[in-house]
């Protein structure tokens, strides 16, 4: 009973951080899979058409399956996330909502999008010709580029607010619009980020073909479907290291106390080490770990005289907690690690693939190579600790706390509704999981005895079955693939105009981008003063 | 300027969450069927029609309510506030519903067997009556005055459950079952299963009657409650859709019962839509009656002009594939190819 009442009388901060941080953890997972997988597919298909290779359209379209699935469970587990602003966080909507939401707004319309041409990319593999199906296909990238800009957009708002005027109460009075959706945090989270949905997808579908090289799979499909996604991935890993590395310095002026946690730095100094693992403690020592003497201030500044900002520069009612640091330290050094780790892995595939002229045969290889998917995944997941538990006690960096954004509901609320939630989450997974699995068995098969059947029929976003069992099977089908092809024709031209809107945002993101360079050039130069 | 952006803003709110009402009410009426069928072969037969029908547009629906939420909370993020700092039990409710049923439907292929199917069937359907059911009744709360500006100022369970609300809720319901019978008729005559066509023929002219009841009813609990309100609907701006929605009501019952198989989807849809418009013209122009006006609650005129672009390219992209879709599925042309 005191338990009880105890628990009742709870505030909900506790319960909602857990409850945001769980099924935005989980969101995050099928997020590189929403975003980069359709890019992947489209490769494939291309090669297929290109040179007329069966098995690499098969890839595709087994790909185009799994796709739907995931983006099925993203569509879940996003709606949640948007109630949830209401549900938990109703203060930060009506202070920020104006400016915040601007980002979300977008994304809506990305999601749209992307729902409907997932659709009809799955509808249209036995219904429209091959170059109309690739090219009603290209429309996904770009779409998923634009959800992730704009989700960004609204999360780079909370690191680095601008382009809003404020009252006398806090409330938002006016908003610029590109002011406050281009924000300097957007140049480094977007293309950070970017490019790591690209890797963990290249990486995640690559592992499952490394597994069933493992198993002894070595034909001509097996190769396709491990090396494109792979040696993309790869490509991309050691450009992810140069702009993870770029994003971390931008923050030792954007947000020094982000940047202390991430470095366990008690006292702003230069000369400072970078400490690998280890603890900080209460008294603002570190225990354990490794310690690197000066080399923190190397990799900000190129030389060890630079001044790295300490967790003391910020009052202690304005930093994270020691708890809070700790772990956006261990997150951001388990994400560098597995991060180096991956460009190890890239080095040793282009060596053999260099010298040899061949895929690597070692079964050490293919070993690492299945663990690299999941690799992503924890790096991905350690990123967003990184940023989100840097931030603490921040919801709008130096604008709007945590505590004061929380719903006034009673704890017990909150906490029901996270049990519940986990149990859902739990239901989705293993069911999105057993499918994927069956899904697996069957293609397996059909394989053994080469009799492909159409993979993407039942899936959530596929052509239905026909099950009916008595019904009026001779009802007439009207020519349609002229209507199908006009309307085609109709939306890439639509999607052309579009397109045009892409580049503007890549283009503005590199002038971010570049902008944020020259500005940490200039923090690197700065001698302590002190 | 801000405020006639407002005021579009305001409208595409209601559009957005007329057009959640209809296309979600066509799915989730079909849900409560499949909940209803009982058991036995004509119930399968049912089950089976329901799943077929509702397999490719169900997903495109949730597309309608992430709009509503984006549109509030960027365009007038007070509303969002207050609303969901009252109403947030009805709102996790119907959140749960819509996840659950959204997760049971997309995997039913998973399970095979007619008991697992039926397992599903009863989840799928507790949830089908339940997110119309709740969502409605925060617009009933809404309505019926009890959401305070910011923090809520009454307890939270007395702002959501007060007889506005449970009338709302109740019509909802109704007007759900009503409007996926119809539209059920129509699949059964496209799916060519004559059997069907009688079997959900009754039903809608069950569901119409049970309509017009708990419609009468729901009309003079709002009158006792809320005279401003019931005011408005019938002698303000709600009247035109309150006209509407009583003549459309039992024209539908009486098209389907003589079989006279034209015009009844359109006027189902238009009996939901006018009650949607109906309570949104009749609190206009308050978000949250006598509290809070539209242009109050309005956010800078910067977010309004996004919203605003935002909005037509959903007109200009999204409106013409989901139309495409739509009529696909109506031509046939979703079904599988080998067949």
């Amino acid at each position: 009973m005191h338990l009880l009442t105890l628990f009742a009388a709870e505030s909900a901060l506790l319960p909602s951080r857990i409850q945001m941080a769980f099924t935005l953890a989980y969101h995050v997972i099928l997020v590189p899979l929403g975003v980069a997988l359709p890019a992947y597919t489209l490769l494939m298909e291309g090669i297929g058409i290109a040179k007329k290779d069966p098995a690499a359209i098969r890839i595709a379209r087994r790909w185009s399956v799994v796709m739907a699935v995931q983006f099925a469970v993203g569509a879940v587990t996003g709606t949640i996330l948007s109630f949830e602003f209401g549900i938990l966080w109703p203060k930060l909507m009506g202070r920020f909502g104006a400016a915040l939401g601007m980002g979300f707004a977008i994304e809506g319309l990305a999601f749209f999008l992307e729902a409907i041409f997932i659709g009809i990319y799955l509808y249209g593999w036995t219904r429209l010709r091959p170059r109309t199906h690739f090219l009603l296909g290209l429309a996904l990238p770009p779409a998923g580029v634009l959800g992730t800009v704009s989700v960004l957009a609204s999360n780079s708002f909370m690191n680095t607010p601008a382009g809003v005027t404020l009252g006398s109460s806090g409330q938002v009075v006016s908003v610029d619009v590109l002011g406050a959706l281009f924000t300097r945090a957007l140049a480094y989270e977007f293309w950070h980020f970017l490019i790591a949905t690209y890797i963990t997808a290249g990486f995640i579908v690559a592992s499952i073909y490394a597994v069933a090289w493992l198993r002894g799979r070595r034909d001509h499909y097996q190769r396709l479907a491990f090396a494109i996604p792979f040696t993309v991935a790869a490509l991309l890993t050691p450009a992810e290291l140069v702009v993870g590395d770029l994003s971390a310095r931008a923050l030792v002026a954007d947000q020094p106390a982000k940047f202390a946690a991430m470095e366990v730095t008690w006292k702003t100094r230069s000369h400072n080490p970078e400490v690998i693992g280890g603890l900080l403690n209460d008294s603002g020592q570190v225990n354990f770990g490794l310690s690197i003497p000066s080399f923190d201030s190397i990799l900000i500044g190129l030389s060890p005289d630079t001044v790295a900002p300490g967790l003391t520069s910020v009052p202690a009612s304005a930093r994270p907690t020691i708890a809070e640091a700790n772990i956006t330290h261990l997150a951001f050094d388990a994400m560098v690690g597995l991060g180096s780790a991956g460009v190890a892995l890239t080095i040793w595939y282009f060596v053999v693939l260099l010298y040899r002229r061949r895929l690597p045969q070692s079964r050490w290889f293919y070993g690492a190579a299945s663990l690299a998917g999941i690799g992503s995944y924890a790096a991905v997941e350690s990123g967003w600790v990184t940023t989100e538990v840097g931030r603490q006690p921040w919801i709008v960096y130096n604008l709007m706390r945590v505590s004061d954004a929380v719903t006034s509901a009673p704890g017990a609320f909150v906490w029901s509704m996270l049990s519940v939630l986990i149990v859902v989450y739990a239901i989705i997974a293993v069911v999105a999981i057993t499918l994927v699995l069956k899904l697996a068995r069957r293609w397996r098969q059909e394989d053994a005895i080469e009799a492909p059947t159409a993979p993407e029929e039942g899936a959530p976003y596929g052509p239905r079955s026909e099950i009916l069992p008595d019904s009026g099977s001779a009802r007439e089908r009207q020519g349609i693939s002229g209507t199908i092809q006009t309307m085609a024709i109709g939306t890439v031209l639509a999607f052309l105009g579009f397109g045009v809107l892409i580049l503007l945002v890549i283009a503005l993101s590199l002038v971010g981008l570049g902008a944020v360079m020259r500005r940490s050039v200039r923090v690197f130069r700065r001698r302590p003063s002190r | 300027m801000t405020t006639a952006l407002a005021d579009v803003t305001a409208f595409v709110l209601l559009l957005a969450i007329t057009a959640y009402s209809v296309a979600g009410g066509v799915d989730y009426g079909a849900g409560i069927w499949d909940m209803l069928a009982g058991r036995g072969p004509t119930a399968e037969r049912a089950r089976q029609l329901i799943d077929h029908a509702m397999a490719p547009v169900w997903e495109a629906n949730n597309v309608w309510l992430v709009l509503a939420i984006v549109v509030c909370w960027t365009g007038f993020p007070l509303l969002f506030q207050s609303v969901f700092a009252s109403l947030y039990p009805l709102f996790a409710v119907a959140l749960l519903a819509l996840i659950l049923r959204g997760a049971f439907f997309a995997f039913r292929h998973v399970q095979s067997g007619p008991q697992a199917q039926s397992r599903m069937g009863i989840v799928f359907g507790i949830s089908s009556v339940l997110a119309p059911f709740f969502f409605a009744a925060a617009l009933g709360a809404i309505a019926s005055g009890r959401v305070a500006l910011g923090e809520p100022n009454i307890s939270v369970w007395e702002a959501c459950f007060n007889p506005t609300s449970i009338s709302f809720g109740l019509v909802s319901l109704a007007a759900t079952a009503f409007i996926g019978a119809s539209f059920l008729v129509g699949d059964a005559r496209r799916f060519g299963q004559p059997d069907m066509v009688d079997y959900f023929r009754r039903r809608a002219v069950i569901s119409t009657a049970v309509l017009i009841i708990i419609g009468t009813i729901a009309l003079a609990v709002i009158g006792l409650e809320n005279p401003h309100l019931l005011n408005a609907m019938l002698t303000g701006l709600g009247t035109p859709f309150a006209a509407a929605a009583v003549i459309s009501t039992p024209l539908v019952g009486f098209l389907v019962w003589r079989r006279i198989f034209r015009w009844y989807r359109l006027l189902s849809v238009v009996v939901v839509g006018s009650l949607v418009f109906a309570w949104g013209f009749a609190q206009s122009p308050y978000l949250l009656p006598g509290q809070l006006t539209i242009t109050q609650s309005a956010a800078p005129l910067g977010s309004e002009v996004l919203l605003s672009i935002v909005t037509l390219a959903v007109v200009v992209l999204v409106l013409p594939s989901l139309a495409l879709l739509v009529y696909l599925d109506q031509r046939g042309e979703l079904e599988s190819p080998q067949a």
